[in-house]
């Protein structure tokens, strides 16, 4: 080959390139999931049947929760998220004609749903998880769409993201939704019961667990492999829920799905963003939604009649030094509340004897408790747990290493292997 | 069943106690009522939330710090300085009070409590503040915020909020120092 064969070779390769970048940016692969026949609007008489079963979709999908800044405006948007690129913040999703959903068709709202495309070809954000809507049957992306036209319409102007660059183009995200989006929500499967079918579709669909259950890939996608396995958010372990993962926490098939409705298990109470998701969200999902999610999580195709007997890990041992150090300061700060064997105290202090955090991998959700404490959270039905205060000036990195190894291996089972490096870590907020 | 005992010593409103044999699962108010017979950190709720129970930890390096003696075992005072609501007053050799602190004297004079349940703890709760804004004095204007603040914690049912509220007020504004220049 000569220079010039070379030179023009490397040239309409470039330019190939650059076509492909070119096409992807302009959304030439952009797949959407949305059927054509959401063009034709919806009658009024439809509108008002959908609407009342669209508050349900929508609460089981937990629209609110982000749709909703604290003390703001229902459904106006406004609340913060901060993410590696800056922070982008939830819309306006109330009927108002200039800063909410009011002129938006039909098809516009499917497309923002389930595409993430919004309005005039505008490229949502993926803190919207679309990547999870996406799965939403066609008849219940409507019943929310007639639900929230149904809503007053809130004067509230949305707020500007502030974004670096490249991500402040909204169209960069041609290429996140390319690797990143599944395809349509797969055929019912046969082999299963419809209790199994309809817990995968609560899970993936409306409930949109592994955005925060399921670890992300380099670009920030969920990974499939690591399907519901756990990641950490925010310094927080959003555990395993798997069938391995929720037995590892001593939750059983027929219980868990009390503990999404009222918050409260013998394996702990919910904290974090888990509170918020209970508060918005699954304190209000039927009885039969929250045991299709519990039996697809355990992969059974029915739920059992009764719980199984609970059984509690065999203790480790551990040094007798780090015993009598931790257990000395487990009584002076931590029994006077969670009792002299971790039994708590009912409506008041969850127990630790069966606290799922000390059965976790990792121990970090542990000791990020105990360094900050816990705010007073009120639960469904007049349950209220009292805050948890955090022991960051009482205790140095040894001492809650210790307190947290000794925990862990008497109740939960683990391996006593936290150091006071990981502590200084979790305490620094990484 | 027997129960464990571990030896405690501590200093306790200028007093060393020698050590004494304490259950290693007794609480510090326990050990307060039935040991040293100091019955003026109130138990209110026992659970870590009235704070009617708090006593004053002074610090090696001259800060003070407020616990709760109903939630905190008393061995986790063993070697510390502790001033309960009995060590706030100045008193002559006989043990009779003869000069109430500024905090406890301006409770007085705004009628700040009913009944006075949670005056042990508003007492010390207010007395950690002042010690903190004697090492950091706070602007006027962030006055108000830093009393609901630091004092927030403390229930009190005869709701007696607004007097406590206003003497800590009058305490902070008429002790030279506490609000920047």
């Amino acid at each position: 080959m000569n220079k010039r064969t070379v030179l023009w070779t490397a040239i309409v390769l470039a330019l190939l390139a650059l076509l492909a970048l070119g096409s992807v940016f302009f959304g030439l692969f952009e797949k959407s999931v949305v059927a054509k026949d959401v063009d034709q609007p919806l009658s009024p008489e439809q509108m008002k049947t959908l609407a009342a079963r669209g508050a349900y979709v929508a609460v089981a999908a937990d629209c609110y929760a982000c749709h909703t800044a604290k003390g703001g405006a229902p459904w106006a948007g406004g609340l913060p998220f901060t993410t590696p690129f800056g922070t982008i913040y939830a819309t306006n999703i109330s009927p108002d004609k200039e800063h909410g959903i009011g002129n938006w068709t039909r098809a516009d709202f499917h497309r923002a749903v389930r595409d993430g495309v919004g309005k005039g070809d505008t490229h949502l954000y993926p803190a919207m998880p679309y990547a999870s809507y996406r799965l939403m049957t066609a008849e219940d992306v409507d019943a929310v769409y007639a639900y929230l036209m149904s809503r007053p319409p809130m004067k509230v102007a949305n707020k500007p993201n502030d974004l670096n660059f490249p991500f402040n183009i909204r169209r960069v995200l041609t290429f996140w939704n390319l690797v990143n989006l599944p395809a349509d929500m797969p055929p019912l499967d046969a082999a299963r019961s419809e209790i199994w079918n309809r817990g995968r579709y609560v899970v993936d669909a409306l409930g949109h667990c592994g955005e925060c259950h399921t670890p992300r890939n380099i670009m920030q996608g969920m990974k499939a492999s690591e399907y519901l396995k756990g990641a950490v958010l925010e310094g927080v372990v959003a555990p395993d829920i798997t069938k391995d993962g929720l037995a590892r926490m001593g939750f059983d098939p027929v219980l868990l799905p009390a503990f999404m409705k009222s918050g409260i298990s013998a394996q702990g109470a919910m904290t974090n963003q888990m509170f918020e998701v209970v508060h918005f969200s699954t304190q209000y999902m039927t009885d039969d939604d929250l045991a299709a999610m519990s039996a697809y999580l355990s992969d059974l195709d029915k739920l059992p009649d009764k719980p199984a007997s609970p059984t509690q890990p065999k203790p480790v041992a551990v040094a007798p030094e780090l015993a009598t150090a931790a257990r000395g300061n487990y009584l002076s700060l931590c029994s006077g509340c969670h009792g002299i064997e971790g039994q708590g105290i009912p409506h008041v202090v969850v127990p630790l004897s069966t606290n799922a955090s000390l059965r976790l991998a990792t121990a970090r959700n542990l000791i990020r408790a105990v360094l900050e404490g816990i705010p007073a959270q009120h639960f469904p039905g007049l349950e209220r747990m009292q805050p948890m205060p955090g022991f960051k000036d009482q205790l140095d990195d040894r001492q809650v290493a210790d307190l947290a190894n000794w925990m862990r291996a008497q109740w939960g089972g683990e391996e006593p292997n936290v150091k006071p490096e990981d502590v200084a870590q979790i305490r620094r907020g990484e | 069943m027997t129960i464990a005992l571990k030896k405690l010593s501590l200093t306790v409103n200028g007093k060393a106690i020698d050590p004494v044999d304490v259950p290693d699962t007794m609480m510090m108010q326990d050990f307060l009522y039935e040991y040293l017979n100091l019955t003026g950190a109130r138990m209110g709720c026992g659970q870590g939330i009235c704070h009617a129970c708090t006593v004053i930890v002074e610090n090696d390096d001259g800060t003070l710090a407020e616990m709760r003696t109903c939630i905190t075992g008393a061995h986790w005072f063993e070697g510390r300085k502790v001033r309960t609501i009995e060590g706030h007053a100045k008193r002559d050799a006989s043990g009779a009070i003869t000069q109430l602190t500024p905090v406890q004297q301006a409770f007085i004079e705004h009628f700040s409590f009913q009944c006075g349940y949670c005056t042990p703890g508003f007492v010390t709760g207010a007395t950690v503040l002042l010690d903190e804004l004697k090492r950091k004095p706070v602007a006027r204007a962030d006055l108000e915020r830093t009393i609901s603040e630091a004092l927030d914690k403390h229930i009190c049912r005869c709701t007696g909020y607004v007097r406590y509220y206003e003497a800590v007020r009058d305490v902070i504004l008429n002790t030279p120092g506490l609000i920047k220049a």
